[in-house]
């Protein structure tokens, strides 16, 4: 690597777009606890969406687009650009392919200036490959093994705090905090399920603050990381055919198991045009929730052109029809009673 | 059973010969048509790529010509054609069509299940007729595959628009109809004199490579014939993919998988990892074209299409690098014919204006990829 730091510690910029939305906590602890200093690019703006849009690809997705953002708003301000290349986070899936040439593609919008720091984390080659790149990549900052070791611990306890946070119901952003005024899900009358990628749920800004929005609304929000996943395991062992992308296995094993177990009202799932893996998931949980008598189903498309009148229609509307739809449950069993 | 699969450039010539030769029923769908695309479009997922809505295309008019049992390759990613199988089954058996749909895998672990399966599509034949007849087919997939690569290299030189187009067609039709290795010989040395034989002129040249996702580069018919309109338009064209690469036993993936590792180490200053489908081999194709000498590269890709849109968002950088000016053409089933034939000649008029500036020493500023 040609990487050169002096006495100084080495600023290092973690792009706050697509795979941020979930191992954020864990680069920000482990590279600060290795003694580098950490800028992160912060929360999604419409001015980073549009530099992004403006630099990237037309054909990409929407989570791209932005990230490409992030990536240029932190070009001026880093010595390094720390974008890993995750390449399969469970044995026998796959990321999506946009994450694993995302380094490369990093590599391209700063048209090679600044240096892109990118390991390569694959469990199809078992952990050591893992350890070795995680060390590595410790080694750019310092010559201290134990110090590499003991920063790697830290961070995964953070790491694992943040999930637990999440599958707890709060929003990543107060996840993030380690607070939270109010949960997803306090156990209000009505419940919907938002699910989709990380960065497709909790980026505020890409979404127009749905899950405030709907909270708002009176209105219990679930998202993937609340239901549990031996829940999720058991609907994707019933599926004919193995879902092989990492994320995507999330996402159809917590709709499938909403709709089995009538875990809430309604889902509804988010999807960035034009996302590849999602789009053949989307045929799937539809027709499975089909076949199962299923919970209604808006499947919500967006792209940079969304706007907020015709999203927030569709919103509101699907939550009325919910509501009426509770209304007439209820009044049945009401009827009954008397 | 009437067995049936999706058409794919010279494939049915291939798969077809199997099946004559082991004396089973198969049927070829209809030949791909607005229809087929309009099929695939309204049943087909709303962004899903257009490979899956073409080939669904394809399997409605088969079953409508009376196929009952789909073969499909599947796989396991990261690009999405390792689900396109499960999908289309979903999505047919919804419309209500009845049929059968066999993927098969070819991963080391879904070896037996593919065997059970080649062992029904066989309808007892003995394996060993099954190999032969697939070897035998394969021998043929090499030979089109040789015959249409020097129609790529001749087409450009036609004193009659079209002549090396019609010659290949009859050469497919000499190759299917042979029997026997023997008649194969035969029939190599008649079609490359054919081929050869179609009158010519003296012209200048100019090389454009063809690099892309291997289904678009393969089929003409939803690539718009971009392989012919490049000849036509004077232009000695080459691809680096061909049916055999995925055939043929090769590299990492000992039955079915693509991997070329030249391709991959000129990949290797700009995309350092697979990214699935073509993706990688699109980027270090281009790399190699440059470095053989060519003038320009086309790259076709389907809307969508997960790893030829990382090659896309990375060529513009090769190109800049390099100094070859790449085309980037993606396609749906909204593209229009008048629209790329217009950009494929602009772009022949590029190349071949920077070729003669090059050979005559100009200084000519490097283009953007565009």
């Amino acid at each position: 690597m040609r990487y050169v730091w002096g006495w100084s510690a080495m600023i290092v910029g973690i792009p706050g777009g697509l795979l941020y939305y979930r191992y954020g906590k864990l680069w920000n602890s482990f590279l600060q606890a290795l003694g580098a200093e950490v800028v992160e690019s912060g929360e999604t703006t419409r001015s980073i969406l549009n530099s992004g849009v403006s630099k990237a690809e037309n054909e990409s997705c929407l989570p791209v687009k932005v990230f490409y953002g992030h990536v240029l708003a932190l070009r001026d301000k880093v010595d390094a650009i720390f974008v890993p290349r995750l390449v399969s986070v469970r044995k026998g899936t796959h990321t999506c392919p946009k994450m694993l040439g995302l380094p490369d593609l990093a590599r391209a919008a700063v048209e090679d200036r600044i240096p892109i720091i990118a390991p390569t984390i694959n469990f199809q080659e078992g952990m050591w490959a893992n350890y070795k790149a995680v060390y590595s990549l410790g080694r750019l900052f310092t010559h201290n093994p134990v110090r590499i070791i003991r920063a790697g611990v830290k961070a995964w306890r953070e790491h694992r705090l943040y999930l637990e946070r999440l599958t707890l119901g709060l929003d990543h952003r107060s996840a993030l905090r380690g607070e939270a005024e109010s949960l997803l899900c306090e156990g209000r009358e009505l419940r919907i399920a938002v699910i989709g990628h990380h960065y497709n749920v909790y980026d505020t800004f890409t979404t127009m603050s749905l899950l405030d929005r709907l909270s708002s609304m009176g209105v219990d929000v679930v998202t993937a990381d609340m239901v549990p996943e031996e829940m999720r395991r058991q609907e994707l062992k019933r599926l004919p055919k193995e879902i092989y992308w990492s994320y995507e296995q999330e996402i159809a094993g917590a709709i499938l198991a909403c709709t089995r177990h009538r875990l809430v009202d309604g889902i509804i799932f988010m999807i960035s045009f034009p996302c590849g893996p999602d789009s053949i998931v989307r045929v799937l949980c539809e027709q499975e929730n089909k076949r199962l008598g299923g919970v209604p189903l808006l499947a919500l498309v967006i792209d940079e052109h969304t706007g907020e009148g015709g999203f927030l229609t569709r919103i509101e509307a699907f939550v009325d029809m919910l509501w009426r739809k509770k209304g007439e449950r209820v009044r049945e069993r009401e009827a009954v009673a008397v | 059973m009437k067995i049936s699969w999706p058409h794919m450039g010279s494939l049915e010539f291939v798969l077809s010969s199997v099946f004559e030769e082991l004396g089973l029923d198969y049927l070829l769908p209809p030949p791909s048509s607005q229809r087929t695309l309009e099929l695939g479009a309204r049943y087909g997922p709303e962004f899903a790529c257009f490979p899956l809505k073409t080939t669904l295309g394809n399997f409605i008019e088969a079953i409508e010509a009376g196929a009952d049992t789909l073969i499909m390759v599947a796989g396991r990613g990261p690009c999405r054609f390792g689900f396109y199988a499960e999908t289309q089954r979903r999505i047919l058996e919804e419309a209500g069509y009845e049929f059968r749909m066999v993927p098969l895998e070819f991963e080391p672990g879904k070896i037996p299940a593919t065997l059970r399966k080649l062992r029904e599509l066989k309808q007892g034949r003995s394996w060993s007729s099954l190999v032969r007849a697939i070897k035998f087919a394969l021998s043929k997939a090499y030979l089109i595959d040789r015959l249409e690569r020097q129609a790529l290299h001749q087409r450009y030189l036609d004193r009659e628009r079209g002549a090396t187009t019609k010659a290949l067609e009859k050469c497919y039709r000499m190759v299917w109809e042979a029997g026997s290795y023997d008649a194969l010989r035969r029939v190599e040395s008649e079609a490359f004199d054919l081929l050869r034989s179609v009158p010519g002129v003296e012209r200048e040249t100019v090389k454009v490579g063809i690099v892309g996702e291997f289904y678009l580069v393969l089929e003409p018919f939803f690539n718009l014939g971009v392989e012919e309109q490049l000849g036509n338009l004077g232009a000695y064209v080459e691809r680096n993919i061909y049916l055999t690469d995925w055939l043929r036993p090769s590299g990492k993936n000992p039955v079915a998988g693509h991997h070329d590792r030249d391709s991959e180490e000129a990949a290797q200053p700009y995309l350092t990892h697979f990214v699935g489908g073509e993706g990688l081999h699109s980027v270090g194709g281009t790399v190699l074209y440059q470095r053989h000498g060519f003038d320009g590269v086309v790259h076709i890709m389907p809307f969508t299409c997960m790893p030829e849109t990382i090659a896309k968002s990375i060529l513009p950088q090769v190109s800049r690098d390099l100094g070859i000016p790449v085309l980037s053409l993606v396609i749906d089933e909204m593209t229009g014919k008048a629209g790329v034939a217009t950009r494929l000649e602009a772009f022949v008029d590029l190349a071949r204006f920077r070729r003669r500036a090059g050979e005559r020493g100009l200084d000519y500023s490097l283009q953007p990829a565009f």
